[in-house]
């Protein structure tokens, strides 16, 4: 009796066990078909195809714009007549009749960089900080001379994923922006 | 014994003081090393004008410096220069409101020499990939007179993207703009 008690006993645990795993297995599943498909769909948001519009969040604006705060992060859009950058609190346009030349260029970013990032690599024992130095991510840089009203010259910079900078760019030659041919420097060790 | 012993020790203790007021001593006979100036440096002038503009100056044909470089350098520069203070304006390239400043004094960035470097070998080895950009700043007046001429060299060494040597170099110029105005 001891016997078929224990036995019974072990059955449902594991007939628990197998619907667990199946329920926890399918649920994975169903967890990476809704973030693969949320990403298409954000993609899909951001880049509409063939439309005027491109919308490109987290774009590091480094230098050059006024009223924007060297190294903001904000929302670069392709707008029908030029750019707009987008932080939270400030907004700044370029027309594209205002602009004088368009550079793209492919560079490489620390994965941990920034006063936090170099203390923290700092604080790892044995060197181990230069480890963590050879991780890096490659981006694209988008680099927009343009004139004021008053003929100023001005210049800013905006970092991106890559690939986005060449798209923008094309966009904005098909827009009428003015574009020269550059002499590019000798292709060099990806520089961050 | 005890006396012997005590005596060395006063000996020793005497040494130390003695070499002490010796380098005091000669310190002392070094005037320039305490701050005293030697002969006085020539001092030039201070030149005055209520307005600046920065020009762009594009690189000699075999020196190639990308884009991004060039655009941060001068967007650093026009920072800088509003930070002094020393203006009442500072105009960009090609502003043409710059033209009806009597007073105009036109400042011109000339590269002379770029190295890129590279901010992962920086923090892997702490000693190579430097980025370095070296520029002529030339203060001119609205003729083209040269009024003044100095060479200054943007760094980046050990931590910090590439363009932070734009923002190194900006500071120096902001720093001889100090002391030319």
């Amino acid at each position: 009796m001891r016997t078929r008690s224990a036995q019974g006993n072990r059955g449902v645990p594991s007939k628990q066990r197998k619907i667990v795993r199946r329920s926890l297995q399918l649920a994975a599943i169903v967890l990476v078909f809704v973030a693969t498909a949320g990403s298409a769909f954000s993609q899909q948001l951001a880049t509409p195809q063939g439309s005027q519009s491109t919308s490109i969040p987290h774009v590091k604006c480094v230098i050059g714009l006024e009223n924007i705060k060297a190294n903001a992060k904000g929302t670069l859009s392709l707008l029908p007549n030029g750019l707009e950058f987008a932080t939270g609190k400030n907004k700044v346009d370029i027309s594209t009749a205002s602009m004088q030349d368009i550079f793209t260029g492919q560079e490489s970013r620390q994965d941990v960089s920034g006063p936090a990032g170099t203390v923290a690599k700092a604080g790892i024992p044995y060197g181990g900080g230069r480890i963590v130095s050879l991780f890096s991510h490659n981006v694209e840089v988008l680099t927009v001379e343009y004139v004021d009203s008053n003929g100023g010259f001005h210049g800013t910079i905006f970092v991106l994923s890559p690939g986005k900078a060449t798209v923008l760019k094309n966009q904005l030659v098909a827009q009428g922006a003015k574009v020269t041919n550059h002499v590019q420097p000798p292709a060099q060790e990806q520089k961050p | 014994m005890k006396l012997l012993a005590r005596a060395v020790f006063l000996s020793n203790f005497s040494v130390v003081p003695s070499a002490v007021l010796l380098m005091v001593a000669s310190l002392l006979a070094q005037p320039s090393l305490l701050g005293k100036p030697g002969p006085a440096p020539q001092q030039t002038p201070k030149l005055t004008a209520s307005a600046i503009q920065l020009e762009r100056s594009d690189p000699p044909e075999d020196l190639l410096i990308p884009e991004d470089t060039r655009v941060a350098t001068y967007e650093n520069v026009i920072l800088q220069l509003t930070k002094t203070k020393k203006f009442q304006h500072v105009y960009r390239s090609g502003d043409r409101t710059a033209a009806s400043v009597p007073d105009l004094v036109v400042l011109r960035l000339i590269p002379e020499a770029f190295k890129a470097g590279s901010q992962k070998q920086r923090e892997v080895t702490t000693v190579t990939g430097a980025t370095s950009i070296k520029v002529k700043i030339q203060f001119t007046s609205k003729d083209g007179k040269v009024l003044r001429e100095k060479t200054v060299e943007g760094k980046v060494r050990f931590y910090g993207e590439n363009l932070r040597a734009t923002y190194d170099l900006a500071k120096k110029v902001a720093a001889v703009v100090n002391e030319t105005f």
